[in-house]
């Protein structure tokens, strides 16, 4: 008899836990995908069709508003801005956060502490906040509309986030393995670029791809610093479509949203597994 | 090393090279970075402060005015309202944040199948500017032609026009931020629920504990530092919204939506007055600190693992 009370129960929380766990589980599906989706439909659709709100699905899907996106005068220079300062302001923030990590986990030294503080802190000061001295900085030096703003202000920001990622990787590498290299003889550059790099590559990919968001993904800097329209990047066109297309087609709007997101989302789902371990694992804070 | 040469306890002046440049490695490895963040963002922050105590005359000529731009913001009913609505959109926003975040944590940590599928996509907003997310949701929710209308219509429900009320778009205006920020607090909060050992449960099953109870006082207590860092992260990017509410609602209508940062950028760069820019840039920044400083105290350093690591 209590056998079979405890299977009529188990099924009973079986069929609960289901419930409870996939009626959650759809809305986060839903709630995850459906802006994006339904912007993915828009564009497929005809522009009247848009407004007539009785379709989900486009009646006759059309590349239009795709081919009227890419051959928007202008589309291929923001396309390039965006690509070139993501880029640069990869490599370059990478590359500087490498090193400080390692100086970092690898070394004692004196302000190390207050170094690796002041390294930190700007992490949770709000970019947009900075947008008005920094607009006065850089008119004072002449590098407004230029791109060198951007991977000057976009590699100061990715810093921090790099370095701390990179710090929590390299600091978590046993020394020992290090300085075994050490006795053969390897200088630092070696052990970094041989020992140290291969062991946390997951970290560099995870900091690369954090950058890459950054970057590719940045509205107030360029919104502040830039004000010439072949010098815009893809988000700041993206705003300022509301403004420069007279009669709302939705369709290419939303195509074009699509396209400005569509490069990073590649890189996402190419080292998703990579990233999400890193963040799970609490690396990326 | 030197110590093989006992011969000599005079370093040669090639090793006393070494030994200095050995001294000198970190800081030469820790100082370019250092130089772009103090540079930069340290040079802004200071700037910003020093802006604000000035004020900047159409010939961009500054003079000293003390605290004149602070005096003359606080006093402005614009600002005050600006703050209230900054305060509620922020205080709003981490609590539904916080709560989807836990509620898909926990969905993620359950879920017996495509586990990896779901976490790789619970993420993919994240990857979404904020622009564009902003435009998206403004699709989802135009009158005609939305999905939010599309549904509520066909279930014969009124189509209220989202964006053009007041309310309704600043309730849309925190699911845009939501949208954007519940991903990564999600994926933080799963990450310390897979710390916890699965023994405990079976344990506290074992004694009779119920769902909500094991939740309150068992899970919760054990995620708390993650807890504290989906925090910093929510209300970060809550205080800092700028570009969802720019391309969202630009602040209205009727001002609804006009949230510090974007009466800042409105002030700095369309009025051109970066004297009361910066005095925003400065309440900005100390809230968001102060904030900051909190969550900290209370939820990551005073956890007791964090005290045992350290």
């Amino acid at each position: 008899m209590r056998e079979r009370g405890g299977l009529i129960d188990g099924l009973h929380y079986r069929l609960g836990r289901s419930v409870l766990i996939g009626v959650p589980l759809a809305i986060l599906v839903i709630w995850t995908t459906i802006p994006i989706v339904w912007a993915v439909l828009a564009s497929f659709k005809d522009p009247l069709e848009i407004y007539e709100s009785n379709t989900l699905l486009p009646a006759n899907p059309s590349l239009d508003a795709y081919k009227t996106v890419l051959s928007m005068r202008g589309f291929d220079q923001w396309l390039f801005n965006s690509v070139f300062v993501t880029v640069v302001a990869t490599i370059v923030p990478l590359a500087i956060s490498i090193l400080a990590a390692y100086g970092f986990s690898r070394y004692a030294f004196r302000f190390r502490h207050i170094l690796l503080l002041l390294y930190l802190v700007p992490r949770i000061i709000p970019r947009v906040s900075l947008i008005v001295p920094l607009n006065n900085l850089m008119s004072d030096l002449g590098l407004v509309n230029t791109y060198w703003v951007l991977f000057i202000t976009y590699t100061a920001s990715a810093i921090p986030l790099a370095t701390w990622i990179l710090v929590g990787f390299f600091g978590s590498i046993p020394k020992e393995i290090e300085e075994s290299a050490t006795i053969d003889g390897a200088n630092m550059w070696n052990r970094l670029r041989r020992v140290i790099l291969p062991i946390a590559w997951p970290g560099v990919v995870t900091a690369g791809v954090l950058c890459i968001r950054e970057a590719w993904n940045e509205f107030a800097f360029v919104l502040a610093l830039i004000n010439e329209t072949d010098m815009r990047t893809l988000p700041y066109q993206l705003y300022m479509l509301k403004d420069s297309m007279g009669v709302q087609d939705y369709a290419v709007y939303n195509a074009f949203t699509i396209l400005t997101v569509l490069p990073l989302l590649i890189v996402y789902l190419l080292l998703e597994r990579r990233v999400v371990d890193s963040i799970v694992s609490g690396a990326v804070k | 090393m030197s110590t093989t040469r006992h011969d000599l306890d005079v370093l040669t002046a090639g090793e006393r090279a070494s030994e200095f440049v050995k001294l000198l490695a970190p800081y030469i490895l820790v100082i370019p970075g250092l130089a772009f963040v103090l540079g930069v963002l340290g040079y802004a922050v200071v700037g910003g402060v020093g802006l604000s105590l000035n004020e900047t005359d159409m010939f961009l000529n500054q003079t000293f005015v003390g605290l004149k731009n602070y005096v003359s913001i606080f006093e402005d009913p614009r600002f005050q309202s600006s703050l209230w609505k900054t305060i509620v959109f922020v205080v709003s926003s981490i609590a539904l944040g916080i709560v989807m975040s836990m509620v898909f944590a926990l969905t993620l940590y359950h879920v017996g199948f495509g586990r990896r599928f779901f976490r790789g996509l619970s993420l993919v907003p994240y990857f979404v500017s904020g622009i564009a997310a902003a435009v998206m949701f403004r699709f989802i929710f135009t009158t005609s032609g939305g999905f939010v209308n599309y549904i509520l219509e066909s279930f014969g429900l009124p189509a209220p026009s989202w964006l053009g009320d007041p309310i309704l778009a600043f309730i849309v205006a925190v699911l845009a931020n939501c949208w954007f920020m519940v991903p990564f607090a999600t994926l933080i909060l799963l990450g310390g629920l897979q710390t916890i050992d699965r023994d405990i449960y079976e344990a506290a099953k074992l004694d009779g504990a119920t769902g909500l109870k094991t939740f309150f006082r068992i899970t919760l207590p054990l995620i708390k530092p993650m807890m504290g860092v989906s925090l910093i992260w929510v209300s970060y990017i809550s205080f800092s919204t700028f570009d969802i509410i720019l391309a969202l609602t630009a602040g209205g209508p009727l001002r609804a939506t006009e949230l510090i940062s974007v009466y800042m950028y409105e002030i700095a760069f369309l009025q051109l007055d970066f004297g009361q820019g910066s005095v925003l840039m400065v309440v900005l920044l100390t809230f968001n600190t102060v904030l900051s400083l909190v969550y900290l105290k209370f939820f990551v350093l005073n956890d007791r693992r964090y005290k045992t690591a350290t």
